[in-house]
């Protein structure tokens, strides 16, 4: 073949592949590949660090390559080294045996707990792997096999690569490889025996010496030193006598009869099931002489209580069923549902037109205790009578979906004003929240969520626990429909709503406590509104203002009561009037006499003499010192109208629409005009404030750097100050002088109001009534994910892990930047979900393996530190050392727990009765005892791994001594031998 | 035509009633100084696409009117703002002094905490100066600001503040980029007096 053809190619000097076989094509990409690599000649790398193999880094390389139109993967794995520099070495290297080849005998870095199997059998930090690519079939045949492994010994042979190359064979999950390394007159063959079935001389020590001697065949007698290596991994599967202590809680206990039980506002957290599955207890014997010890197959000295070192690793239940990620998964599965509440309770709850709407149900009826009721409830309990019987026909009480009991503590929970006997209407104090101040309440200004103590979070929580235990997408329907009637009621009847900070809506908040902000400031000024009235038509206080409103309650006194009580029936109907009529006014006009003596068409036409004649009405306080410049009267400050509360959407809108009117002149003016009726308001509350007063009055009180003062000398020589209106101001007939003279001397109490309450208020019940429970988790899913991270921070400091600490903080800074985003990407979400859920099950094997090892209970400080250590390493590393082995702190625990577990099984076995268990463990102390007993201390070995390595001339007594390693591995499925057996190739 | 214009960018000018606010904006988007213009009621607004870096940025600037009775209304405007234009007047201390209050409002009403910040002392064409240059730039070096003198009336620094402004906000591709994950520049990387951007050394960034 390829030599056939060399003397001619050298005559015509033209090399002609046009025949060259496949097999040929398959052998020349490989070494193609292998020059593209760089993997030519030798490399000596640094001698191997211990435990390089854990603590470096590995990477791998790949390519495809045919064989035929077979297609193969061919990978280059390789552990990251700083390069060396190789020029120095060259001569050195001559005939240095190659890297791979001394990795054999290379004792540090056995059994590494993560590696790929190749190094773990052969303990190499390079190779080259040929495999059948992904959808490829396994390559089975003999012959195939045979044909293979020669390519890579000619592909080897002609590249002059050191790293050893390999090829798996048969069927993927076997892990079957063969493979060749080559050097400078020399070679190592890797081969391969994986067996189900396993012949007995292979399952102790002294039948695979006498293997892995046959093997290498050696002619010198007495044989090198075989140095042994061992390890036994021992599983515990049965952790017994720890019951898991997380339960599913017993939705029943809950529901049945007992409220008490039910804890809403609290998240539920931890497995359900013991998240740690096994202990793997890993003991090993690094460095055994044939001769020291004995294993056949009627005696071993192999006592895994000696062994000098142990390593544990524990395997972790996959996704293990976590409280707190179903609940938010669940949750957040709403999100996705199509139907709107109505579809999902079957029936046509909302009826908007009409009146039904106003004198339907209110859940709290249950809650108002009948007996001695403040004024302001009697009504409630009025309402709340028609109101049942309203629910009894709509709906049997057995379909409801949430029970009663349920539903109430659910109500009473997200409004507690309702049990408690204050009055109803006070100010929604907020508890006060001692940290407020703190990084952690404040966390809904990053999430986009609400307070932590807001009716929003609350209903948030209220809502996830609805959905997971009682009655899912209907209860979450349900139960919105109840909290929207009661919003309404609220609404209706000046309840404030409790739970939301006053003032105009938080923009940093989610845009459903933002309504529900709006809705409580529609209330306040209807309450104020209606209040003011009652109050003077029955006392005749007048002058009240809306910035006064709070104080009203106290106006309320008793005297006050009888007069209200026997209005009561009168005012009910006309706030029912109330809430259709056409109210303009900021306040009602209850006062005739008032008309009368402020005519409005007065102002219009009056010059200033006539205004200065006025009553001044809708005074705030006076403005410092300053005086009116044309009567020196003192300056008022008017009460204003406060400016009209919004929420983000309603913001958005306006600004759409200021914008849309674009940036011609007409456009600025028409914006202008469209924002000045706070303007003229003001301007009317300034005139009616302060009779005979000027437009320069009022720009020194509302833009104070349109007034411009100068000192002048007057005629006498006295320094004065003279003023006039700024430029801009001066301007004819601009919007302000427009305004000025438009202004009537109107209070704001008697103006059309710039805010219409009842409007906004019906916006808002109508925005509520039409979400659909997939809205409403949309809306409320950061108050779930802010909660839901807080409970994990929460839980987290009391096991105090630092990694954990750590993942948290990037999931605060992850969700904090999805969540400010309009709206985010369901993937986005659900990522932040699983890391949650990956934190939860984090905490919950610290605490797993925390009981397992009684960490606790541990007495002395010292031992106790070093043993919560070691649990936080077995968290976080795959394989952990236990300190002084079977004789160490740790090591005497887990001793103890596989004694447990055998007492168990061979309890359960009914083997002969066993001596109570301290008794036994106090006789382990006992080193003749024990040898009699460590059999049932541990059960079986589940893996036996033996690696034997000696450096022998092969094949002749006169070639190069070259290292010779066997690897085997015994379990209970199957058995393998793994060999690499070097040969002088130059000498034989 | 507005087809290779890289995004829109949200911009706020605030400062007391005064300063010149107005000014500077017509004088940005119109180029010149009306010494008639009226004082504003509630806001205002305008529109200029400018190029910076080669990169086109439309910008939809909202003018606020900076009195007392005006401002419950301009935190709304705030939101989802990617840069804001703190102005007061040079030869008037108390609008200096007022700037804590402003960045006070800043801090409570803007909805990002990326938002890129710029100072701008106006009217320095005018004779009876009483804020000092220095003080100015103390302050925004105190609050990582832009920082920049101008004058409406005579175009200094006018164009620069608003190309400055731009670019750091496009250097910010979280402002700007909502799948962008990365913080961007810091303003205090750069130094002092290296200016940068369309015109040397007069912007301080710092
Ligand atoms: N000399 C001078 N006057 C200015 C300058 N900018 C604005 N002004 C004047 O200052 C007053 C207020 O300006 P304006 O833009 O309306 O201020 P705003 O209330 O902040 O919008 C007007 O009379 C302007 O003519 C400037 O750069 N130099
Ligand atoms: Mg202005």
């Amino acid at each position: 073949m390829a030599g056939d053809s060399e003397p001619e190619s050298e005559v015509f000097e033209l090399t002609d592949f046009t025949t060259a076989s496949e097999w040929e094509r398959f052998i020349s990409r490989v070494e193609e590949v292998l020059n593209d690599w760089k993997l030519i000649g030798n490399s000596l790398g640094k001698p191997l660090e211990k435990g390089i193999y854990t603590s470096g880094t590995w990477e791998e390389k790949s390519d495809e390559i045919l064989f035929a139109d077979f297609k193969f993967s061919i990978t280059h794995h390789y552990l990251v080294q700083e390069s060396t520099d190789k020029e120095g070495n060259d001569e050195m290297l001559e005939d240095a045996i190659p890297q791979s080849m001394q990795d054999l005998l290379c004792m540090n870095n056995d059994f590494p707990p993560r590696a790929h199997c190749l190094v773990r059998w052969y303990g190499l930090r390079e190779f080259v792997v040929i495999a059948p690519a992904a959808n490829s079939d396994a390559v089975l045949s003999e012959s195939k096999c045979n044909l293979l492994l020669s390519s890579v010994s000619i592909a080897l042979g002609n590249t002059g690569c050191q790293v050893p190359l390999f090829v798996q064979i048969h069927h993927k999950w076997r892990r079957m490889y063969v493979g060749e390394c080559q050097g400078p007159g020399v070679r190592t063959d890797f081969e391969m025996v994986h067996l189900r079935k396993v012949p007995n001389q292979y399952t102790h020590l002294s039948g695979l010496l006498d293997i892995f001697k046959s093997k290498i065949g050696c002619p010198l007698t007495p044989l090198p030193p075989v140095s042994i290596t061992i390890r036994f991994t021992y599983v515990l599967q049965d952790w017994q006598q720890y019951f898991w202590p997380q339960q599913p809680p017993d939705i029943d206990a809950l529901v049945g009869g007992e409220v008490g039980g039910l804890e809403f506002g609290k998240l539920p957290f931890g497995a359900c099931e013991d998240p740690i599955s096994e202990l793997h207890l890993a003991t090993t014997w690094p460095h055994l002489t044939e001769g020291i010890i004995v294993d056949n197959d009627v005696y071993s000295d192999l006592d895994p209580i000696q062994a000098p070192h142990w390593s544990v690793r524990v395997r972790k239940a996959d996704n293990p069923q976590c409280l707190l990620g179903d609940f938010v998964t669940e949750f957040f599965k709403v999100c996705r549902r199509k139907e709107s509440a109505d579809e999902i309770l079957g029936r046509s709850t909302f009826e908007e037109e009409g009146r039904e709407i106003t004198d339907i149900t209110h859940a709290l009826s249950k809650l108002t205790e009948p007996a001695p009721v403040p004024i302001h409830k009697l009504s409630v309990s009025n309402m709340v009578h028609t109101a049942k019987k309203k629910i009894r026909k709509h709906r049997g009480i057995e379909e409801s979906p949430l029970n009663n009991d349920v539903l109430n503590t659910i109500l009473l929970y997200l409004f507690p004003d309702a049990a408690s006997e204050k009055p109803l209407d006070g100010t929604s104090s907020a508890d006060n929240n001692p940290s407020s101040e703190s990084e952690e309440y404040n966390l809904y200004n990053q999430f986009k969520s609400a307070p932590s103590d807001s009716l929003t979070y609350k209903l948030a929580l209220c809502l996830c626990m609805i959905n997971f235990y009682h009655g899912g997408l209907k209860g979450v329907a349900h139960l919105w429909q109840e909290f929207v009637l009661e919003m309404r009621f609220r609404w209706e009847n000046n309840f404030l709503i409790p739970g939301l900070a006053s003032g105009p809506p938080d923009l940093r908040c989610c845009l459903l406590h933002q309504k529900l902000q709006m809705l409580n400031c529609c209330i306040e000024r209807k309450k104020a509104r209606d209040e003011g009235r009652k109050t003077s038509t029955s006392n005749n206080v007048t002058n009240t203002y809306p910035g006064d409103a709070g104080k009203h309650g106290d106006q309320l006194g008793p005297d006050n009561l009888k007069d209200v009580d026997k209005e009561k029936g009168e005012v009910g109907k006309s706030w029912d009037s109330w809430s259709d009529s056409e109210e303009e006014f900021f306040e009602c006009l209850s006062d005739t006499e008032e008309l009368k003596g402020n005519g409005q068409e007065s102002g219009k036409k009056g010059g200033l003499k006539e205004m200065a004649n006025l009553k001044p009405e809708g005074r705030l306080h006076q403005h410092g010192k300053l005086t009116l410049l044309h009567n020196g009267e003192p300056l008022y400050i008017p009460v204003t109208q406060e400016p009209a509360p919004m929420t983000e959407d309603l913001l958005e809108e306006q600004s759409e629409v200021l914008a849309k009117l674009g940036t011609s002149a007409e456009g600025a003016h028409l914006r202008a005009r469209m924002q000045s009726a706070c303007l003229l308001s003001d301007m009317e509350s300034f005139k009616a404030a302060n009779p005979g007063c000027s437009l320069e009055d009022f720009v020194r009180w509302y833009s104070p750097r349109d007034y411009i003062e100068e000192e002048v000398i007057d005629e006498k020589g006295n320094t004065v100050l003279k003023g006039e209106l700024s430029a801009r101001m001066k301007i004819p007939s601009n919007m302000w002088v427009e305004a000025w003279e438009t202004a009537k001397p109107i209070p704001a109490r008697r103006q059309r109001r710039l805010f219409d309450d009842t409007r906004e208020a019906e916006k808002v019940l109508h925005y509520l009534a039409i979400q659909k429970p997939a809205d409403l988790a949309r809306h409320l899913l950061p108050c779930v994910i802010h909660a839901a991270v807080l409970k994990v921070k929460e839980e987290e400091n009391l096991e105090n892990i630092s990694s954990v600490k750590k993942i948290i903080k990037q999931i605060i800074s992850h969700s904090s930047k999805v969540l400010h985003f309009p709206n985010p990407e369901d993937k986005k979400l659900e990522e932040i979900i699983h890391q949650i859920t990956n934190v939860e099950a984090l905490i919950a094997r610290a605490r797993s393996l925390k009981a397992k090892f009684g960490t606790e209970k541990c007495e002395q400080e010292e031992e106790k530190e070093d043993l919560e250590r070691f649990v936080n390493c077995l968290l976080e590393q795959p394989e952990v050392v236990v300190a002084g082995a079977g004789r160490g702190h740790a090591g005497r625990i887990i001793h103890k727990l596989f004694v447990n577990a055998q007492r168990l099984t061979e309890s359960s076995d009914e083997a002969a009765t066993m001596s109570p268990p301290e008794e036994e463990l106090k006789r382990m102390g006992s080193l003749e005892e024990r040898r009699q007993n460590s059999v049932s201390d541990f059960p079986p070995p589940a893996g036996r791994e033996l690696i034997l390595r000696t450096t022998v001339p092969r094949p002749a007594p006169y070639s190069r001594a070259l290292p010779q390693r066997m690897y085997s591995v015994l379990t209970k499925e199957d058995f393998r031998l793994a060999g690499a057996f070097s040969s002088d190739t130059s000498f034989f | 035509m507005d087809e290779d214009v890289l995004t829109t960018l949200k911009i706020l000018i605030i400062g007391e009633s005064g300063v010149g606010k107005s000014s500077l904006l017509l004088r940005f988007t119109d180029d010149t100084f009306d010494p008639e213009l009226a004082a504003t009621i509630g806001v205002d607004f305008k529109v200029k696409t400018i190029s910076v870096d080669g990169n086109k940025a439309k910008l939809a600037i909202w003018d606020t009117a900076g009195q007392e009775r005006f401002r419950t209304l301009t935190p709304s405007y705030y939101r989802g703002a990617q840069g804001v234009i703190l102005v007061y007047d040079v030869t008037r201390r108390d609008t200096f002094v007022k700037l804590d209050n402003w960045l006070n409002e800043l801090e409570t009403y803007c909805t990002r905490n990326d938002i890129v910040n710029m100072l701008v002392g106006n009217k320095i064409d005018k004779e009876n100066r009483e804020v000092d240059r220095s003080e100015g730039l103390k302050f925004a070096r105190k609050h990582s600001m832009l920082f920049i003198e101008a004058s409406a009336k005579t175009c200094d620094g006018v164009q620069c503040a608003f190309e400055e402004l731009v670019e750091k906000i496009i250097q910010t591709p979280g402002l700007w980029e909502s799948e962008n994950q990365n913080k961007g520049v810091k303003l205090s990387h750069r130094e002092e007096g290296h200016g940068g951007g369309a015109c040397g050394g007069y912007c301080s960034v710092l």
